[in-house]
């Protein structure tokens, strides 16, 4: 039963922590949402109200965002999996992977 | 009187009164408050802890409330071992001796009738588990040269189709799993209850959790239930068996504090 985790919540305020924390949580939100336009995006291309150039562009757009996303989480320091939040009984914000 | 409240565990019919010799919650002795036929097996408790205000502290520690958990079941547990016992929900406190009296007096024949159906008959748990991902081929691989004509960007899209389809498919396998399971399982038992499924935080496994199912059976049909849990066993699917316990699912009355 003995692990490392703490019991309570803390919100720590030194100013560098503030810093990481709130870049942690811009770029989850950025990452929430470029999933849900992906999915909206698979979703369209399914229905085929898509032309093939509208899902080349759209493809090609979504990738370079995934790519942005990893640069900019490399020079904050943080994995993919940083930027997941838990929401108690709804579950993690973001599919697990 | 004022700083203390009753803390109550269990409700028995007054048959079969055991002495208890178990410490409660809070580690307090446990006495007993016998009332209309029925007993109530009680602590006091501080309030400074089990008051309304404090518990609402309280309950966000997770080491005071596993504690206090496990305080619970020792004497929810020990009651069992002689007689049928309805549980009541975890940190139920009232203000004094009267207000249990009154409880009893008001869910009399409530309590007599969650006790007979339980008389006899035990509860198993049982938890299911799959591994999302291990017999899924991995969508991520880039895929060999992007079909004729189409561009890196709808290779990539067709990548991502692929990648929730096989989610989904993994989620509808695991649901359709669970469903049967719980079905077996349930033909075997007097009642069952479904659980919502953990927080893979408290259960320290990062898998996923497809069932939590509560069964309520015959006490001479236990062996007769695990064998059949052990036939549901198959390979990507993790069954685990907990229990006997006291009848949590099944017996537990709302022990709303009388007006």
């Amino acid at each position: 039963m003995e692990n490392a985790r703490t019991p309570r919540l803390r919100i720590e305020t030194d100013t560098e922590a503030v810093e990481r924390d709130l870049s942690r949580l811009v770029l989850t939100l950025v990452e929430l949402i470029r999933q849900l336009v992906e999915r909206q995006c698979v979703r369209r291309m399914e229905q085929g109200d898509l032309s093939d150039e509208q899902v080349e562009t759209l493809g090609l757009t979504l990738m370079r965002l995934e790519d942005a996303m990893h640069e900019l989480c490399e020079r904050f320091g943080l994995s993919p999996s940083d930027l997941n939040l838990d929401l108690g009984p709804l579950g993690t914000l973001l599919p697990q992977d | 009187m004022a700083d203390t409240g009753i803390y109550l565990y269990a409700v028995t019919l007054d048959l079969d009164v055991p002495h208890l010799d178990v410490k409660g919650v809070a580690n307090r002795p446990v006495r007993t408050i016998i009332q209309a036929e029925l007993v109530a097996y009680v602590s006091e408790v501080p309030l400074d802890q089990f008051g309304e205000e404090p518990l609402r502290r309280s309950m966000e520690d997770l080491d005071w409330l596993g504690e206090t958990a496990r305080g619970h079941h020792r004497v929810v547990a020990a009651v069992a071992e002689h007689t049928p016992t309805a549980p009541i929900r975890l940190v139920t406190v009232y203000s004094g001796d009267d207000q249990v009296r009154r409880l009893l007096d008001q869910r009399h024949d409530d309590f007599v009738q969650v006790l007979s159906q339980i008389a006899g008959r035990v509860e198993w748990g049982v938890k299911a588990y799959v591994h999302p991902t291990e017999d899924q081929p991995t969508p991520t691989a880039r895929e060999p040269a992007a079909p004729a004509a189409a561009g890196a960007g709808t290779a990539y899209l067709k990548r991502r189709q692929a990648g929730l389809r096989s989610r989904e498919d993994a989620w509808r396998d695991a649901s359709e799993q669970a469903q049967r399971i719980h079905h077996a399982l349930t033909a075997l038992a007097v009642a069952s209850h479904l659980h919502r499924p953990q927080d893979p935080q408290l259960s320290g496994r990062s898998d996923w959790m497809i069932l939590n199912g509560a069964y309520l059976v015959d006490e001479p049909r236990s062996a007769e239930f695990a064998a059949a849990l052990d036939g549901l066993r198959g390979p990507g699917v993790d069954l685990q068996l907990t229990g006997p316990w006291a009848p949590y699912s099944f017996a537990e009355l709302d022990a709303e504090a009388p007006p």
